[in-house]
């Protein structure tokens, strides 16, 4: 599709002002700015779509994947289905967007000119469809919140579904560069690495208990990052030499509920209880906070570009980046 | 006298398998929610003894803020207003950090909010 037919489709919003925000001396200015999408209700994850420009996010209260062009705001809906309630959205090797439906209690491919495929788990439990990733072949994987992982081969439409060991909670999904697949446990308090051959899946706790894993997200080097909802903390897995390091978030009662690596390997992460996104620097382990300018933002999900960090503010229903300026030479 | 017998097996059958489904009803929930008192931390509160309480009454759980308002001014979950949440949790409670789906069918709301409210739930 091309940018002509894009914005003939599109509802047009302008975006609201960037806001810049100062950094410590050590860092690079930061400008925040917010898009409007009054259509979309609950806008959640999003994504960077193929096309190098615009966003999908996720429409979970009206059932619609939505496409932001972030050069003037204007935004399209696309109907995934009846009863659809969208949770995750990532991009495919294919470039197309692939999406854990929940309400529809399946994965819906969306393409770039906005055609959309579905196809049905071959199972009737309730899966509570979460999040998504395609691994090295071209698989992909997703959990279930009720306690479900499973795979999907876009070339056959084969769907494996497997049990999640430790019951309910299967959450957030990531894939390392060499290639393996982790997804984190909300209720189960722990992470999981999934075999690739078998779809058995390895818990592995982290050093907080009842900690309540969310989210979960590779760096460059194949650590695992995740975000810990109970206890307020981001804490860092490394399968290399099975270590663990926790951080709290700064505040009086931070609740971790996202996390994204971004291409520099700076976390960001979402904190409910300081209605903020928040970026944590493993190098100097120092957080910097943007809080939103509205109240109840209820960013879940992060996603981004090189230099561009995303979310869907959920509370609000607008998307928000913060964009990494190059300090001045 | 057999037929009395028949009867009755089917009435404990019917009713032992509705409770069956009212539980599958509640499936999705447990994911964050538990009903026995005595549970772990979860990721939402518990619910056991819900009704009658006020909301956000779990004093072990940390709320969001739109549900620590509706706690100060004194709202108390009855079988009806949690009818009415199960119908769309973001209607009545805007902005909170659930985020789930409202239940269309009418019959599973009432089933729902039935075994949620029940103490043989526990």
């Amino acid at each position: 599709m091309n940018r002509r037919h894009f914005l003939a489709s599109a509802a047009g919003a302008l975006a609201a002002p960037a806001l810049l925000r100062n950094a410590r001396a050590d860092e690079a200015p930061f400008r925040v700015k917010y898009f409007p999408v009054p259509e979309a209700s609950r806008s959640r994850d999003v994504t960077p779509c193929s096309d190098g420009t615009t966003m999908w996010f996720n429409c979970q209260g009206n059932g619609k994947l939505g496409r932001l062009d972030p050069r003037d705001g204007s935004h399209r809906l696309t109907d995934l289905g009846p009863g659809s309630a969208p949770h995750g959205v990532i991009v495919g090797p294919d470039g197309a967007a692939w999406v854990t439906d929940g309400g529809q209690n399946a994965i819906v491919r969306v393409d770039n000119d906005h055609k959309v495929t579905v196809f049905k788990l071959p199972i009737k439990d309730y899966t509570n469809l979460n999040t998504g990733v395609f691994d090295k072949t071209g698989i992909y994987w997703f959990t279930g919140q009720s306690g479900y992982h499973g795979r999907l081969d876009p070339k056959s439409g084969d769907i494996a579904v497997f049990k999640s060991p430790g019951g309910h909670g299967s959450y957030g999904m990531t894939v390392t560069p060499q290639g393996d697949v982790w997804y984190a446990s909300l209720a189960g308090s722990h992470i999981a690495r999934v075999d690739l051959k078998t779809g058995n899946a390895r818990m592995v706790e982290p050093v907080t208990p009842s900690q309540g894993a969310r989210r979960v997200w590779s760096d460059s080097k194949g650590r695992i990052w995740v975000s810990e909802w109970n206890s307020g903390n981001v804490s860092m897995h490394d399968p290399a030499n099975g270590s663990w390091r926790a951080w709290r978030l700064p505040g009086q009662r931070p609740r971790t509920y996202s996390v994204y690596v971004d291409d520099k390997d700076k976390v960001w992460l979402t904190d409910f209880g300081a209605n903020a996104i928040v970026r944590f620097d493993p190098a100097t382990e120092k957080f910097h906070a943007f809080p939103s300018d509205k109240p109840n933002a209820n960013v879940r999900q992060m996603d981004g570009r090189p230099g561009q960090a995303w979310g869907g503010e959920s509370g609000t229903n607008r998307l928000v980046m913060i964009e990494t300026l190059q300090p001045p030479a | 006298m057999i037929a009395r017998a028949a009867l009755a097996f089917l009435a404990v059958m019917l009713a032992s398998s509705a409770a069956a489904d009212d539980a599958a009803l509640f499936t999705p929930c447990r994911a964050c929610h538990s009903l026995d008192p005595s549970a772990k931390i979860m990721p939402g509160p518990n619910l056991a003894g819900l009704i009658g309480r006020k909301v956000a009454g779990d004093p072990a759980f940390d709320y969001s803020p739109v549900l620590q308002q509706a706690r100060e001014k004194g709202r108390v979950w009855t079988l009806e207003t949690l009818k009415t949440f199960l119908a769309d949790p973001e209607a009545m409670f805007p902005a909170m950090w659930m985020s789930a789906q409202g239940i269309r069918d009418v019959a599973a709301r009432k089933a729902l909010a039935r075994f949620i409210a029940n103490p043989v739930s526990r």
